[in-house]
């Protein structure tokens, strides 16, 4: 690469690159989650991270291999390893272990007020308000995802051969199956809880509308979908897996049956790995295999913004703090973007 | 995702008693200076002790894909992504497969999988077989045939407890069943471990290696389930157009019953050799830089399975000659 080359490129940056930071973690950022104003984000060495604008980001060493899921509890956060570890993390630095499952990795956590829930194997352990020991909930095979619905009531969990709601009545928790051949992966409810959706294993995503388990398939995906998000008031189910954000809507009595998305955010002969919604707008921020990342509007006839350029590595995270002000954009090679999305902040 | 930064996996089966767990632990123990992970499903073996050994379970999932044999291990392809996100790289990966398993959904998982076929190449089928026990497992257990079947490499253990002529039919049988697999003769799995891990088996350009010595197509007919083996070789060029009918054909409707093919063709008109290397009903395929002058520039395909007979296999294979 020649100077000119690199100057040509420098002058390249997006705006919120100019006015962000940039962290060279050198580790995969796996997910991100919003404390306040604070970000933590695990990454593949174990570490979590907080980051706040203006501030050092501070290292907390969680866990001894990757930080396989997150979710925050309150003013912390609570991580899975594959070392095994349950833990709470404060970001002063303080960690407690809730659980240790030893050789055995914990894939997915959840939490709703003061429940906290996590699972390991076929099993989900869930902690109640003053229990010190969990509640076990069990599968026929290993669970891919963790959701509660809005008020906490239902927890969804995902599995091969489609997904377990349960439901806690008088402290006793009854199930309900809602079954889709095929394994499926991360879960969501719909806002108004209307519907469940799974990323599946093959390249579609599956719904169910919850009240008579009526089946949504949506299909037509060049990959496997990683990432979802709900968008504005309709809804919109934003999802990754294909060269443009891929914007299911969920309005009306029958959703998204029979009907097309909208498409927005074209990433060229890229494809989109993460999806998040901006809060309180009908926008949504899409990251791509290359590191860059688009805002647009859920309208095809308006143009994406650059936010990120390519740095050559996946987008695995995006993460905006609570009062909208700072977005936080991690990719697998661990460069990690902090900026502020209004330019007068 | 470039080829340089997929991490190879070796897949280790074999019926319980005849030595994986020695393998394995010679794996972990000796002084190789790399770092390997480790993906074990069977308890109650001896302990290793190493930090990167992860529990599974054998976790069979059908794919809903419209392939009717296609089975994946759903628990492979999250312990995969997980040892994916480490900041550390790793050198190897090494899953043990139960005594009893069918080695068909470990090696699929790596045709079907995007994200696994991206990040790791699956390198080679290892399998253990217990040289004193191996000919009545065959007769009692289709598994046995299975991976012996499947294997690239096939370490036949505990020789020494063997006679030599046992030994030369042990090892006749085997390659009855799979003429392309490697056969090292180990006494407690002593076999050097860069014969092992890291040997890039099932890359496309290894399908080069068929030995045609191998090809010779001497076929007994014994039950119609046993497992046996079959080969081709034409000089005549052939018919690309009629070979992707006659073959995507035959994946399709026998791809049950063929567990591995193999070959090299030469196709009219094409300056560049072709190789092919599958796994039931699914397959890769590409060209693979011209012939090596002053060379036979003759089509080999091999294939493993059951009921070979009747697939009309001949008849087909010599269909796809070009006029």
């Amino acid at each position: 690469m020649n100077a000119d080359l690199e100057i040509l490129q420098k002058s390249n940056k997006t705006e919120l690159e100019r006015r962000g930071s940039i962290f060279n973690i050198g580790a995969p950022a796996i997910e991100a989650v919003t404390i306040r104003n604070q970000i933590a984000v695990g990454f593949g060495d174990g570490t979590v991270r907080f980051f706040q604008s203006g501030f050092e980001p501070k290292t907390v060493k969680a866990h001894e291999g990757v930080v396989l899921s997150m979710a925050n509890y309150a003013d912390d956060v609570l991580t899975g390893g594959d070392d095994g570890r349950f833990l709470k993390i404060s970001s002063d630095g303080n960690i407690e272990e809730i659980f240790n499952f030893g050789s055995k990795w914990v894939d997915c956590v959840a939490t709703h007020k003061d429940t906290k829930v996590c699972s390991s194997g076929k099993t989900v352990y869930v902690w109640t308000k003053n229990r010190d020991k969990p509640q076990t909930l069990d599968h026929q095979s290993t669970v891919a995802g963790l959701a509660f619905d809005k008020k906490g009531k239902r927890l969804a969990v995902s599995r091969y051969g489609g997904v377990t709601v349960w439901k806690l009545n008088n402290n006793k928790w009854t199930s309900s199956n809602y079954t889709w051949k095929g394994s499926h992966g991360t879960v969501t409810f719909s806002p108004d809880t209307k519907y469940i959706v799974t990323a599946m294993q093959e390249n579609q995503i599956h719904g169910w509308r919850i009240n008579d388990k009526a089946d949504l398939a949506m299909r037509g995906y060049p990959s496997k979908i990683k990432s979802f998000t709900w968008v504005g008031d309709t809804p919109y189910l934003v999802t990754s897996g294909s060269s443009d954000a891929v914007c299911w809507p969920f309005d009306g009595k029958e959703g998204p049956m029979g009907r097309k998305p909208i498409v927005v955010a074209n990433g060229g002969k890229e494809l989109a790995t993460f999806v998040k919604a901006l809060n309180g707008e009908k926008a949504v921020f899409t990251g791509y295999t290359d590191g860059s990342v688009l805002l647009a509007e859920i309208d095809e006839s308006k143009k994406p913004i650059m936010i990120r350029s390519s740095t050559g590595a996946e987008v695995s995270t995006i993460a905006i703090s609570s009062d909208n002000s700072q977005i936080l954009i991690g990719d697998m090679k661990g460069s990690i973007l902090l900026s502020s999305l209004w330019a007068d902040n | 995702m470039e080829n340089t930064s997929q991490v190879p996996v070796t897949v280790l089966t074999g019926f319980l008693g005849a030595g994986k767990t020695t393998l394995l632990n010679r794996i972990l123990t000796e002084q190789h200076g790399r770092k390997y992970a480790v993906i074990v499903n069977e308890f109650g073996e001896q302990g290793i002790d190493n930090d990167l050994v992860v529990d599974a379970d054998e976790e069979v999932f059908e794919m809903n894909n419209g392939c009717i044999c296609c089975t994946v291990r759903g628990d492979l392809i999250r312990i995969l992504s997980g040892l994916m996100k480490r900041a550390d790289k790793l050198d190897a990966i090494i899953v043990e497969t139960t005594g009893l398993a069918d080695p068909a959904p470990v090696a699929q998982t790596f045709f079907v999988d995007q994200d696994v076929a991206d990040r790791t190449k699956l390198d080679a089928i290892v399998t253990v077989a217990d040289a004193v026990h191996l000919s009545s497992q065959l007769v009692d257990h289709h598994e046995a045939e299975e991976q012996i079947a499947f294997a690239d490499v096939i370490l036949l253990n505990k020789v020494e407890l063997v006679e030599d002529n046992d030994i030369v039919k042990v090892n006749d049988r085997i390659r009855k069943i799979n003429p392309f697999a490697k056969i090292i003769k180990t006494t407690r799995c002593d076999a050097p471990l860069d014969e092992i891990v890291g040997l890039n088996a099932f890359s496309l350009d290894r399908v080069l290696d068929i030995e045609p010595d191998f090809l010779e197509s001497d076929h007994d007919h014994e039950h119609d389930d046993d497992v046996t083996s079959l080969s081709f070789v034409s000089d005549t060029p052939l018919d690309m157009d009629k070979f992707q009918d006659w073959f995507g054909n035959l994946l399709r409707t026998k791809g049950q019953d063929i567990l591995r093919s193999k070959g090299i063709l030469n196709f009219k008109g094409e300056e560049e050799r072709y190789v092919f290397q599958g796994v039931h009903m699914l397959m890769d395929a590409s060209p693979m830089g011209p012939w090596p002058k002053g060379k036979d520039r003759s089509s080999r395909v091999v294939f493993i399975g059951r009921d070979l007979d009747n697939m009309n296999l001949k008849e087909g294979f010599e269909n796809c000659k070009s006029a």
